[in-house]
């Protein structure tokens, strides 16, 4: 057959998890709505952390009211690179990473430029609740800068990839690494063009590969292949993301990290409701995954 | 799977309670015969004309409730026209307007239904008398010369001793001293007095004309004696108001005080039931049927707690806009549907149905064409505002400010070009407007414009539906008449909200899943 789609038993044959099945089965009875905060807000999430020594960037400033904004500079005179995220922002938005500056003038990885004043703009929508969830005023987060490890120099264009751990009842289910390409603007939303593999949960190695859910062999902009890098420090990264799936109290849970050149695996932030993409990366369906979990833990 | 289970008892639990509910109301509805004596009419008004341009207008006037008579059902039918607002604020007259798409012949049908009841069981609102109100029933006129000096001379020999015994010398003179007159006899108030011979209508204009020049409020009244025919006639009458009530006295039939229950009035202080401005060949036929006793018009009228439940007993002016209200959970249920089943992603959950809603009031070429220039004009000041980098609430205030003086804008440019006869027409819900307009910036400025464009498209297509749903008169008045219909609907919603099989659009999504 060769139907420009799948038939719901085809995918339910594949042990496709979808969108209404996440939410009724998984996320609404294991996801307790007041353990929420806990990954909406990276600041938050931190804390969970680090108590746990589950590692995570380190925090240079944190910005909560207009009035220090007055004093930003005198934050971020000591570091030359630093990242500016929303707390309870989502899907990357917001962010803006600083990879050198003069206290006037912020130069971004890409070479976009921002005037301070600008810059200052930015923050206070940021601030008021712009890229917040549900628009509620948020706090800034200013952070260190993750140095893109070189494993991955190959395979990303203009910013830094993030490997997603998809757990169940706090074991790893699927995993995957969110590869920036041009189209997605340095970022690794997948909707907005990243490519993604599948790391097999075993090696760490990537398999496969996706783009616009479409499968893909090859990054769209390098044209190297996606498939078969070993990510380093594959079990510390699975032992962190065990270990705060445990903190979190949180069933179906997604940790996202990033690989910092000199300090590994580092919890960039984690969420309550993963995207189903993951499944496309790993050309394979979640739900025997989870079934399986279900099985062992009862 | 309790939960799922649970779900599955609620819905049936409703299913059943929403069942048993419509059955308990054809009970009551079968056991609520009508009181004896009482009937139920149809009043069918069949209208032709001939627009002489786009936006030539036309008002009928529909009867009115009296103490004997409550209108309980009414049907206005057109094509072609566009629907105004029912104006009954004023006391004269509860009068439709509808405009013209364009030029040539036009029909309209407006079905009216009756009861009434001899023993005067309604108390219809009544408007206070302002001294406006009393200059203006007690002005002369072209038709009621109230201060010619005919009235005047006729009126000095009808002397009584107070008000009331005057107005009834009047009304004896108007029934017996004017003899009944033919078709050709003119209709005016002098005439009829100078030659003595009056026309029913001419005879109630000379009673208003005497009472007004004996300083007695006083209006003209048009309006039907309801009887089986298809060719009912207006008949015309008087009201005098006497102490703080308008009496009405009807001197062609030698009634007054109390007129029979079949006398309903449909204008006042006006003779034409169907006028128009810019039309010709104005053509309007009255019928008038006997109904079987049926729903709407149950013997309980207030006094039992039971007509609560009863939502068409509420004022006509009211059905309406209820009943499209509870549509809305209807189109709830399309985007809901929509959402979880298709797996369409829109600009807010219930943008789509709100802007259904506001298409519904207005009609939806001028909604739909309000709302693409206000989006338009919209973004564009919204990427010229974000170089005043302003903060979010303000700024979201200001894009509400120009989406209103977009609205405006758009009102009166429409007014001007004769494309929008009603002020309604564009009441588009405002704040979603503002909303979107930021929505749809944001997503474009920080997904892709295409991104932007395909939520903007899904988000009208939902609407559509939506809107189609609304729309639906006949379902309208349907949920109307058995709001628990509404069981049903939330029997839908609590499946739906169970249901967690794939979205339609997850077929195409995973596509490549399947291949090996």
């Amino acid at each position: 057959m060769n139907l420009p789609f799948l038939l719901p038993r085809e995918l339910r044959a594949l042990g496709v998890l979808g969108m209404n099945q996440r939410n009724a089965e998984f996320i609404l009875p294991g996801n307790p709505r007041s353990h929420y905060p806990r990954v909406d807000d990276k600041l938050l999430t931190k804390q969970f952390c680090e108590p746990h020594g589950i590692p995570v960037p380190e925090t240079y400033a944190v910005i909560e009211r207009h009035g220090d904004l007055r004093k930003f500079h005198q934050l971020v005179a000591e570091h030359q690179q630093f990242v500016i995220k929303p707390c309870k922002g989502s899907q990357g938005r917001g962010i803006v990473v600083v990879a050198s500056h003069d206290e006037t003038i912020f130069t971004t990885p890409g070479g976009e430029k921002w005037a301070l004043p600008d810059l200052l703009y930015h923050l206070e929508t940021m601030l008021a609740g712009l890229y917040s969830l549900g628009g509620q005023p948020d706090r800034i987060l200013i952070e260190q800068r993750i140095v893109r490890h070189p494993v991955f120099e190959p395979v990303s264009v203009g910013g830094t990839p993030d490997v997603r751990v998809v757990l169940y009842r706090s074991v790893p289910v699927m995993a995957m690494v969110r590869l920036p390409t041009r189209a997605s603007r340095g970022r690794a939303n997948l909707h907005q063009g990243a490519v993604a593999a599948g790391i097999d949960l075993k090696t760490g190695t990537t398999f496969g590969g996706v783009c616009q859910n479409r499968a893909v062999e090859v990054h769209p902009d390098t044209k190297a292949p996606v498939a078969g890098i070993v990510v380093p420090c594959w079990s510390d990264l699975l032992a962190a993301a065990t270990k705060l799936a445990g903190v979190m109290e949180l069933d179906y849970l997604g940790v996202d990290f990033v690989l910092d050149a000199e300090r590994g695996p580092v919890v960039l932030e984690a969420n309550a409701r993963p995207g189903l993409a993951i499944q496309i990366a790993n050309r394979t369906g979640l739900l025997p995954k989870l079934r399986s979990v279900d099985a062992t833990r009862r | 799977m309790s939960a799922r289970r649970s779900a599955w008892w609620v819905a049936a639990v409703l299913v059943l309670a929403g069942l048993a509910c419509i059955a308990l109301r054809l009970y009551v509805r079968r056991q609520a015969q009508l009181a004896h004596d009482d009937s139920l009419w149809r009043i069918t008004y069949k209208v032709k004309f001939n627009a002489a341009r786009t936006g030539a207008g036309l008002r009928a006037s529909a009867p009115r409730d009296t103490t004997h008579a409550r209108i309980f059902r009414q049907d206005v039918r057109y094509a072609g026209l566009a629907a105004q607002r029912l104006k009954s604020t004023r006391e004269l007259s509860r009068e439709f307007a509808l405009a013209s798409l364009g030029s040539g012949p036009h029909t309209m049908t407006a079905r009216f239904d009756l009861h009434l009841s001899p023993k005067g069981r309604w108390r219809p609102t009544e408007t206070p008398l302002t001294p406006q109100l009393r200059e203006q029933y007690l002005r002369a006129t072209d038709t009621i010369p109230a201060s010619a000096p005919l009235v005047l001379e006729t009126l000095a020999k009808l002397d009584g001793t107070d008000t009331t015994n005057r107005v009834q010398r009047i009304f004896d003179f108007c029934v017996h001293d004017l003899r009944h007159g033919d078709e050709r006899t003119p209709h005016d108030a002098v005439t009829t007095l100078r030659q003595r011979v009056a026309s029913p209508l001419g005879r109630a204009r000379a009673f208003v004309a005497l009472c007004r020049a004996a300083g007695v409020p006083a209006r003209v009244v048009t309006g039907f004696a309801i009887q089986e025919t298809t060719e009912l006639e207006p008949q015309f009458w008087a009201e005098a108001r006497l102490g703080e009530r308008w009496t009405p006295f009807d001197p062609a039939n030698g009634l007054s005080g109390t007129l029979p229950e079949h006398f309903v009035p449909v204008a006042r202080d006006r003779i034409e039931i169907v006028r128009g401005t810019d039309i010709s060949e104005l053509e309007a036929k009255f019928e008038a049927i006997r109904l079987p006793p049926g729903p709407g018009a149950s013997r309980f009228g207030r006094g039992r707690f039971g007509a609560i439940f009863d939502l068409t007993r509420l004022p006509l002016d009211m059905q309406e806009p209820l009943a499209i209200m509870l549509l809305l959970p209807l189109g709830a249920l399309v985007t809901t549907l929509f959402r979880t089943v298709i797996g369409m992603r829109t600009f807010g959950t219930f943008t789509p149905s709100l802007l259904a809603l506001s298409f519904v009031y207005a009609d939806w070429m001028t909604g739909l064409m309000t709302f693409a220039v206000v989006l338009a004009l919209g973004l564009t000041s919204r990427a010229l505002l974000d170089r005043l980098k302003l903060l979010v609430v303000p700024r979201l205030s200001l894009i509400l400010t120009l989406v209103v003086l977009c609205i405006m804008l758009m009102v009166s440019v429409l007014d001007y070009f004769n494309l929008t006869p009603s002020a309604q027409a564009v009441i588009l819900p405002m704040v979603i407007l503002t909303m979107t307009i930021e929505r749809f910036y944001l997503t474009s400025e920080e997904d892709s414009p295409a991104f932007a464009l395909e939520l903007l498209g899904a988000t009208l297509l939902v609407g559509v539906c939506c809107y189609g749903v609304l729309r639906w008169n006949a379902v309208g008045r349907l949920f109307f008449t058995f709001p628990e219909l509404h069981f049903f609907t939330i029997a839908a919603l609590v499946l739906l909200g169970r249901y967690s099989g794939y979205r339609l659009t997850e077929l195409w999504r995973f596509r490549d899943l399947g291949k090996r």
